[in-house]
């Protein structure tokens, strides 16, 4: 195992038991981050990414759920891991921004004692170290009078300051790897930016390993250096961001960047949408899973499922019989 | 907050009086004559007659509540017709024993409900949890009053524990040891009462908070599973656990007139009742206002609990 990575994700797949039948919400996906680096994972809703991101550091729900393959967090086996064992690198290794900061934080809990919790039991401060550490890092994410705030409870807060204190939490005991779950799909346009800002500059400050898990294109365009694209549970396609911008060859990539609106557009002018639905993931074909809604598919995507295979950049892999050509232009978003 | 505080108690005043009303008339309504209860039934109906108007009965029912809500608001609730001591210190020499009682059976049910609900919930539908709910279902199908009379044969007559008799009460004063011996058994029967409502009512809602987006932040601070449990889930769950106790006060004190009645303990219930048998007016009164006082003030202290525990309610 090299040194430099710090994550390896290794077939991971998430089976829920529901009345219908098992449900592969991840199917078998593989990849690794290295220290210091930014990874997006996009793809529309229900594509798995949530899952994905809880089931790397294990936090998958606890009943009903199937893991298997592997994900290590800097040495550490989370797959199959026990509560109490995984309990170790929460927070310290790895932690999460979670996506909603209206249902994320403790409604009844003070927001200073919420950041305070994870300092005492975690890196066993005293009341009064962790209350000035609390209020340091309620600094940091840039909450105004921070003194103050420590004392307020979430419902006082809007949208934008909870999110600051989500994130706050999550670096409170300086993990290496941050799981950011979608950070910023409750919030405001204009607080968005902040937030992804905000984050820019703490993964830097902090050297940290950043997942950002998004399904907006615009997120990840320029915040991270390799992007993998989730279709149903795999990852469809992966690069870095330049090459699955402008020579994906995957055609869900090209549908999912055509379908982001763009500032250049002109007015009244109709958004692209993918035809079809997403496919139900009780009852997946042997084939592609994009196939049904691919304008490329043949007989072999409906029947054969491709493993994703290398394009000519290195590091770029894409999951297709009917590849776009290669370097086919593709407009940014 | 103050402002809530302050018209929930505007609105708690208007409850006491509307009972107070009512149940005046009703009382009124109840066949028998104090004067025969004082006279005996060999006096003649003249004596009767002069004792009725004496003991100011012969007004009208809205002169005699006026009068009566006169002396309240100058604190006096009357005096006995029939064994001539003040109907105040009826009321507070029995009045602890009723709290003590509905205290003790307060604690055994919150003992009790919190940490069975929160292992129920831990896993729900699964073998404990499946126990514990068809447990508190059949207890919760007996009828109260039908619990009682079956616990009490079963505990004190049949077991034959020792100070659970009827009779048995000994003043908390005299001997506290006995006192609690003696009130164990009514506070026990008006706990497992209380602990099925507890119980439901708090396992549904752990349940439900624990589905929530914040536990499972929780969890990925790395904090253990107890910690969870009693700081993030319990906190958010009580307020339907003490809205739930708070509705079942009322009912815990009418429970515990039937278990004071079974054991002759000489509570509010059971003196409420001798007074009642004994068309007391003025005894039965001034319980019947204690007890509407109490339900209300009770009321009003789990709203400030509940208020302290949620800061969202006032808020809203």
């Amino acid at each position: 195992m090299s040194d430099d990575k710090l994550l390896i994700v290794k077939d991971l797949t998430t089976t829920f038991a529901t009345a219908g039948g098992d449900l592969p919400a991840v199917a078998g996906v593989s990849f690794d981050l290295a220290r210091n680096e930014t990874l997006g994972i996009v793809g529309e809703s229900g594509s798995g990414k949530t899952v994905l991101s809880r089931t790397i550091m294990g936090l998958q729900p606890r009943v009903n759920t199937t893991v298997s393959g592997s994900s290590i967090i800097d040495g550490f086996e989370v797959v199959g891991a026990s509560e109490n064992e995984k309990r170790t690198i929460w927070g310290t290794e790895v932690a999460m921004v979670f996506q909603d900061p209206m249902t994320s934080l403790n409604p009844v809990m003070r927001i200073g004692k919420q950041i305070d919790e994870a300092l005492r039991v975690r890196l066993g401060m005293n009341r009064k170290d962790a209350k000035a550490r609390a209020i340091e890092l309620l600094e940091l994410v840039g909450i105004p009078s921070p003194v103050q705030r420590y004392n307020a409870y979430p419902g006082q807060l809007s949208g934008g300051m909870r999110q600051r204190v989500v994130i706050a939490i999550a670096l409170a005991c300086s993990p290496k790897l941050l799981m950011a779950d979608e950070p910023t799909t409750g919030l405001d346009v204009t607080i968005q930016a902040q937030i992804l800002n905000l984050l820019d500059e703490l993964k830097g400050r902090l050297k940290m390993s950043v997942i950002l898990v998004t399904h907006d294109l615009g997120v990840v365009a320029t915040r991270t250096s390799r992007i993998a694209v989730m279709y149903a549970g795999r990852i469809v396609e992966t690069g870095t961001t330049r090459d699955v911008f402008y020579h994906h060859r995957m055609p869900y990539t090209r549908a999912l960047l055509e379908s982001s609106p763009k500032v250049a557009n002109k007015s009244h002018t109709r958004l692209v949408t993918i035809p079809g639905r997403p496919p139900n993931l009780l009852s997946l074909s042997d084939g592609c899973s994009f196939a049904p809604r691919c304008k490329y598919a043949t007989d072999q995507c409906h029947l054969v499922r491709p493993e994703l295979r290398p394009s000519i950049e290195p590091g770029h892999t894409f999951a297709c019989w009917n590849p776009l050509p290669i370097n086919a232009e593709a407009t940014l978003p | 907050m103050l402002r809530y505080l302050t018209k929930r108690l505007m609105l708690l005043v208007g409850i006491v009086f509307v009972i107070s009303v009512g149940s005046f008339y009703l009382i009124h309504l109840l066949p028998g004559n104090p004067a025969t209860v004082i006279l005996g039934f060999g006096a003649t109906p003249e004596a009767k007659a002069i004792l009725y108007r004496q003991l100011g009965l012969s007004k009208p029912i809205y002169l005699q509540y006026f009068v009566w809500l006169g002396n309240i608001l100058h604190g006096n609730l009357g005096v006995s017709f029939i064994s001539q001591t003040k109907v105040s210190s009826v009321v507070r020499s029995a009045l602890p024993i009723d709290a003590e009682i509905i205290i003790l059976s307060q604690i055994m049910a919150f003992a009790a409900a919190i940490p069975t609900a929160m292992r129920s919930a831990r896993k729900p539908d699964g073998i404990v949890d499946r126990v514990l709910g068809a447990t508190s279902f059949t207890l919760l199908s007996i009828p109260p009053y039908i619990l009682i009379v079956v616990l009490v044969l079963f505990i004190s007559i049949k077991l034959g524990v020792s100070g659970t008799g009827p009779s048995a009460y000994v003043s908390l004063g005299t001997d506290w040891i006995t006192n609690l011996e003696s009130l164990s058994l009514p506070a026990f029967t008006l706990a497992t009462v209380s602990f099925v409502v507890y119980y439901r009512v708090l396992r549904s809602d752990l349940i439900a908070t624990l589905q929530e987006e914040f536990i499972t932040m929780a969890r990925s601070k790395g904090i253990s599973q107890r910690r969870i449990m009693w700081r993030h889930a319990f906190r958010p769950s009580a307020v339907a656990l003490l809205g739930a106790a708070s509705v079942n006060i009322g009912g815990l004190l009418a429970a515990g007139f039937v278990v004071q009645y079974l054991l002759q303990i000489p509570g509010l219930g059971y003196t409420l009742i001798l007074a009642i048998n004994e068309s007391d007016f003025l005894v039965v009164q001034g319980i019947v206002l204690t007890v509407s006082v109490l339900v209300v003030a009770i009321n009003f202290f789990f709203d400030f609990v509940i208020n302290m525990v949620d800061p969202r309610i006032s808020r809203e």
